[in-house]
Parts: C-alpha cells; structure tokens; sequence
C-alpha cells in the first residue's frame, strides 16, 4: 500500500481503522503528506457547511457546558471514571499511570483501594482516599505535588485506615502530579519511597 | 419558541461579524467581549478552562456540527451524542491545539465528523440501506442563518461544479461515512479509482473554495 494516496481518503475519515493507523505512522514520517493533510483537511472541513443545518436543541448547548463544566473540576479531564485499579505491580504502575492516565492502587489486597483527586478552579485540590490500611508503626502516608520539572512539594501527612479526605497544602499547577508515599512519622522534606499512587498530569 | 433559537438575519454588512449564536446563559455582554476574538484565540482560552470561550465556540461551530453530524447519522440522538463528544474533546484537548498546523474551525468540525463517522459504523445503520443515504434530507423549515445558507451556497455550488463521480465518491465518504473499500464494492470500482476520484474530488474543491469570497470560517470584528 502507498500510504501517500491515502490523505484525502483519510482527511475524508474514509480509511478503516488499521489503514488509518498505517496512514498516521507513515504520516509522522512525511513532511510532504502533512502539509498535503493540512490542506485537504481544511477542504473536508469546509463540506461541513455544505449541510443542512437545523437548529440543535437549546438542551445539546446547556448539556455540553455542563459536563465541561463538570469535568473541569476534576484532574483528569481525559477521564471521566474514578481511578480504580487493582493488580498492579506499584511502582510499575505509578510510573506507568502518568503515562497512560490511569489510576494505581495498591496491589496486595482484595480491598479495592481508591484514589480520586478533585481540582477546584482556584487549584486547590482534595485527595479522597479510601480502602487504606493504616500506615505501619513510625510510618505515615505523605501526599506530595510535583509540578512539572520540579522537585516534589510536601502537601499534607494522612495516616489511612478510614476514607480520608485530605485538603492539599498549596495549590496544584497545571501539568503537575499528585503522589502518594509512605514517609517516617513526621513526614519527609523529599520522598523517601516509592509512590503508591501518582496521578496522571492535572 | 422560536424567537429565542433564532436570530434575525442581520444586514449583508455585517454577516462575517456575527456568529451563529443560539443565545443562552451566558450573558450578551461576555458574549460581545470574546466576539472581538478568533476561533484559535478561544481555543486558548478555552485551554485555560474558561467556559464562556467553549460557549462561544459552540455559539459559532454549534450548528454547523449538529448539521454534519445529522447529515452522516440521520438520527437527532445520535448526531446530539457526536456533537456532544466533540465538543468536550476540543475541552479536554484544548492546550494540544496547534494552531500552525490548521483552523480552529477545521480541528473542531474534523472531530465532530470522526464521531459521527465512527458512530454510524458502529450502528452499522445503513449497511442494511441503499447509497442514497448519502443524499441531502428535505430541508425543515427555511429559517437558516443567513450566514451559514451563504456557505451552504457556496459549498454545494462547488460540489455541482464537480465530474459526477468525483461528486458521488466525495458526498458517500463524507456525508454517507463509507470507507472506500466499502465504496470500491458497493460502486464495482477499483480500490485504486475511488482513491484518485476522492483525491481529485478534495483538490477541485479546494480550488473552487479557494477563490474569493469563499472563506467558511468565522472572521473576527476588528
């Protein structure tokens, strides 16, 4: 297959799903067939307006604010779903979670373990935890935000074994993440383990 | 009802001045500050969480969505549905946009499209019917914005100027949501031939759009 015919199919959204997938490797490869994308995607846009356009129902216009609304509060505005996830092996997954923007609990119970963060508009956030055991003797849990490029920042001790519901010391920048670490009583300066939860980036 | 969905057609003058605004909750007055901005300006701002500029996106490219997505999926449910995901997606995505790589106009109506078009394959709805499902609705009622029946002109005016295969390739992909291996059978062509009739199709008509006083998006009050 030449993938370079395939740009007005594909700005036409006229590939099936593995030619499209073809299509966009080679793409990333070819200066010429993105510039040509640009255009012709321009040109597809455009027979938009060559519908017929009846008014949509005033209910579509209140409905999509509302759930932008909704979902602006929340650090993952890619999903919508609480982080729940169970079997995963920790720190594979609190580095894989900011990755692929999924959830990480603590592996090794049949309690489903929950971490769900809340943005305000005004960044500062709450960090709802439930599921947790206590935090062993000497030990404390230590939620920590770490904007991007920078060091983690301290941003409150919890010490587990009820839902808890922690307000973050500070507020949560954009692009940063949320973690999760078990530190000496008293907490830490700087993270002395590995996280047990990190969200993906806010 | 209708006074509050739609609004008098304003003078010629002032057409690329407005968008197409439904009206709403958001005030006249925030509506009148963003109006100053482009589409890729609210975009930005849009980035930064600022709802009035997703409303006003939505008061701009709203009804053109709902129009395509109509179009392809012939079902007021489903195309609300597509319109719905694509406009949260231009929210979520937002800080992603990259201007120099295309419109905000091109980026919002390339999702509402992809999710129509993915929707109608998953419904697998008009695989039971024939092509002309491709072919325009009536039109219900005539109280279209004078500014999108301008374009609406304009953009079918430039589909009759096309051969009639290329035409035909170009209306079944895009407002019908065939793949061209489903229009490679269903029309007895070659693979190879509904490639190069969509291909010219798409480059013709971007010559005829591309001439004067052809521009589909939105210009800003200066």
């Amino acid at each position: 297959m030449d993938a370079h015919d395939l740009t007005a199919a594909y700005a036409l959204d006229a590939l099936d799903p593995d030619e499209a997938e073809a299509y966009e490797r080679h793409l990333s490869q070819c200066e010429e067939c993105r510039e040509q994308l640009a255009e012709l995607n321009e040109t597809a846009a455009a027979l938009a307006f060559g519908a017929v356009a009846p008014a949509p129902p005033v209910r579509l216009r209140e409905s999509i604010l509302e759930a932008a609304a909704a979902e602006r509060t929340n650090v993952v505005p890619l999903l919508r779903r609480r982080w729940v996830s169970r079997g995963l092996a920790v720190a594979a997954a609190a580095a894989a979670c900011i990755a692929v923007g999924l959830a990480v609990s603590l592996s090794q119970s049949s309690q489903t373990r929950t971490f769900s963060l809340m943005i305000n508009p005004d960044r500062t956030a709450e960090l709802h935890v439930s599921g947790l055991s206590t935090a062993p003797g000497g030990k404390t849990y230590e939620a920590w935000v770490i904007p991007a490029h920078r060091l983690p920042r301290p941003a409150g001790l919890f010490s587990g074994g009820t839902d808890t519901s922690l307000r973050l010391r500070g507020t949560v920048p954009k692009h940063a993440v949320v973690a999760v670490t078990v530190e000496p009583t008293g907490g830490s300066k700087q993270p002395t383990s590995k996280p047990i939860f990190a969200s993906p980036p806010a | 009802m209708r006074s509050a969905l739609i609004r008098p057609s304003p003078p010629i003058g002032s057409i690329a001045l407005e968008p197409p605004g439904l009206g709403g909750r958001i005030s006249d007055a925030v509506n009148r500050q963003l109006a100053h901005l482009s589409d890729e300006a609210l975009v930005a701002l849009a980035a930064r969480s600022e709802q009035s500029a997703l409303a006003e996106l939505y008061d701009r490219y709203g009804r053109t969505a709902y129009g395509l997505a109509l179009r392809v999926l012939r079902d007021q449910a489903l195309a609300e549905d597509a319109v719905q995901e694509a406009f949260l997606t231009v929210w979520r995505t937002a800080s992603r946009f990259m201007p120099e790589r295309g419109k905000a106009s091109t980026w919002i109506l390339t999702l509402v499209h992809r999710r129509a078009v993915d929707a109608v394959r998953r419904e697998q709805r008009r695989r039971a019917d024939s092509l002309d499902l491709a072919a325009e609705p009536a039109v219900e009622g005539a109280e279209e914005d004078a500014f999108l029946h301008l374009q609406r002109e304009r953009v079918q005016a430039a589909l009759r100027h096309l051969p009639d295969a290329q035409r035909e390739a170009l209306e079944l992909a895009y407002y019908g949501g065939f793949s061209q291996s489903e229009l490679a059978e269903r029309l007895g062509q070659p693979l190879g031939t509904i490639k190069s009739r969509m291909f010219g199709g798409l480059s013709r008509m971007r010559e005829l759009l591309g001439e004067p006083g052809t521009e589909t998006s939105w210009t800003p009050t200066t």
